[in-house]
């Protein structure tokens, strides 16, 4: 028997053709195909019922409720065709919108921030930096309508050797008046910047605060 | 009845007042003397009974205290401030601002302090629009009359500046700029001159007296 039959002969068992219309030297191997599909049992086959209650029943239960489905369907990956259709304008137009924007955001990350002399602390404070020059002082202070006066509150530090004392304060919003105390006992105003009559005979410094930063009036 | 009416309706009246009194007894508690403190909450009551700032008050009390000023002086320190809140505040009323804010009088005093008079203090103040703040303005004018401008001609300055659209910074930096003249060896009348000149030309350029790229070649040798 050979394994695979010729097509003319497949060609008889699909009922294209009859035997008598083989050429003679296929005829056999026809009869031989023929004989051998007769063998077949074409008895419709029925399964029993009881069998097919239990193979449905195992379906069922191997089958996923809806809620389930719906789950699967959110976190298993699924295998999404997108098709687009984009007309040769409209994909220029968005590379030009994308370019323009890219330029735009690279443009204010490279902008240089403003240049303060202070820096901005809060909303309504700015930090100022006081420094005063005084060689043979042993401590010295700024105190000023932004700390009530305290005498304590903002003492200076001793910048290096030369006597140079400074302190960085995050005063708010306004306009202060203000004054060094040298050693505890001596009030002096700030030699760079304006100074006003306190009323008591001696004078303020005055410093003007807003929010783009402090200037000495 | 009605006497009892009365007599709630006064206690209710007066009691802000009595509350604004006892946060100033607090707050100059242990900072001037028990004197001091007591003749500084009066003062302060009648201040703002009249409708003026009293925190200046406060504030001028605790610096005498802090600076151990005697006891009189700080008092007598305090009223003249409460005296000059008070003219301050007639005139920039008298200049048409019906209700000036606390800033705008306390600049207002201290301009009177430095010198200006009620009709100059009420004029900046008018002059003063946005962007400007009369209150920062009338603040820069007392510190250049402090320094020794004269205060007519600082009137005149700030004028100019706000006329010829200098920024409020720009303001802010002309006591330092008359300061620098100072200590060039100029009078300050003759720094904020420099000022005044350099306002009407573009752009300002802050610590010097003239706008970058213009020398003083054409000086006029009998011009004051």
């Amino acid at each position: 028997m050979s394994d695979v039959f010729h097509p003319l002969v497949k060609g008889l068992l699909d009922g294209e053709a009859t035997l008598a219309e083989l050429p003679p030297e296929l005829r056999a191997e026809g009869e031989e195909a023929l004989q051998l599909l007769g063998l077949v049992d074409r008895a419709p086959v029925t399964l029993p019922a009881a069998l097919e209650s239990r193979v449905m029943a195992e379906v069922r239960r191997h089958a996923a409720s809806p809620l389930r489905r719906a789950w699967r369907r959110l976190v298993e990956p699924q295998e999404i065709e997108l098709r687009l259709r984009i007309r040769p304008w409209a994909a220029w137009g968005g590379a030009l919108a994308a370019a323009a924007g890219l330029a735009l955001l690279l443009a204010r990350v490279r902008e240089p921030p403003a240049v303060r002399a202070v820096q901005t602390a809060s909303r309504d404070s700015v930090y100022v930096r006081f420094v005063l020059f005084a060689p043979g002082a042993r401590r010295v202070s700024v105190a000023g309508t932004f700390n009530e006066w305290n005498a304590d509150a903002a003492p200076l530090v001793h910048a290096g050797r030369g006597g140079v004392w400074t302190v960085t304060l995050a005063l708010p919003v306004g306009q202060h008046q203000y004054a060094f105390i040298v050693d505890g006992e001596r009030w002096v105003a700030d030699p760079a910047a304006p100074a006003v009559d306190d009323g008591f005979g001696k004078r303020n410094s005055v410093i003007a605060v807003t929010a783009q930063g402090a200037r000495t009036l | 009845m009605r006497p009892l009416l009365v007599a709630l309706l006064l206690v209710a009246g007066s009691a802000p007042r009595l509350t604004a009194q006892g946060d100033v007894a607090a707050r100059l508690d242990r900072r001037v003397p028990p004197p001091v403190a007591r003749a500084v909450t009066e003062i302060a009551a009648g201040a703002a009974a009249r409708g003026l700032p009293v925190e200046p008050l406060v504030q001028k009390a605790i610096e005498g205290g802090a600076k151990r000023v005697a006891a009189d002086r700080v008092i007598a320190a305090v009223r003249a401030l409460a005296t000059q809140l008070e003219g301050a505040a007639a005139a920039l009323r008298a200049s048409g601002i019906e209700h000036p804010g606390a800033g705008v009088i306390e600049g207002g005093a201290e301009a009177l302090s430095a010198g200006l008079d009620a009709e100059q203090i009420g004029e900046l103040a008018r002059t003063s629009k946005v962007p400007y703040d009369p209150a920062v303005t009338l603040r820069v004018a007392a510190t250049l009359a402090s320094l020794g401008v004269p205060p007519k001609q600082t009137v005149d300055l700030m004028e100019a500046m706000m006329q010829a659209g200098r920024t409020p910074n720009d303001l802010l930096s002309l006591p330092t700029q008359v300061q620098e003249g100072v200590a060039r060896g100029k009078t300050p009348a003759q720094a904020a001159r420099g000022l005044g000149r350099g306002a009407e030309h573009a752009p300002w350029a802050h610590g010097s007296e003239l706008p970058p790229g213009q020398t003083k070649t054409k000086t006029n040798p009998h011009k004051p």
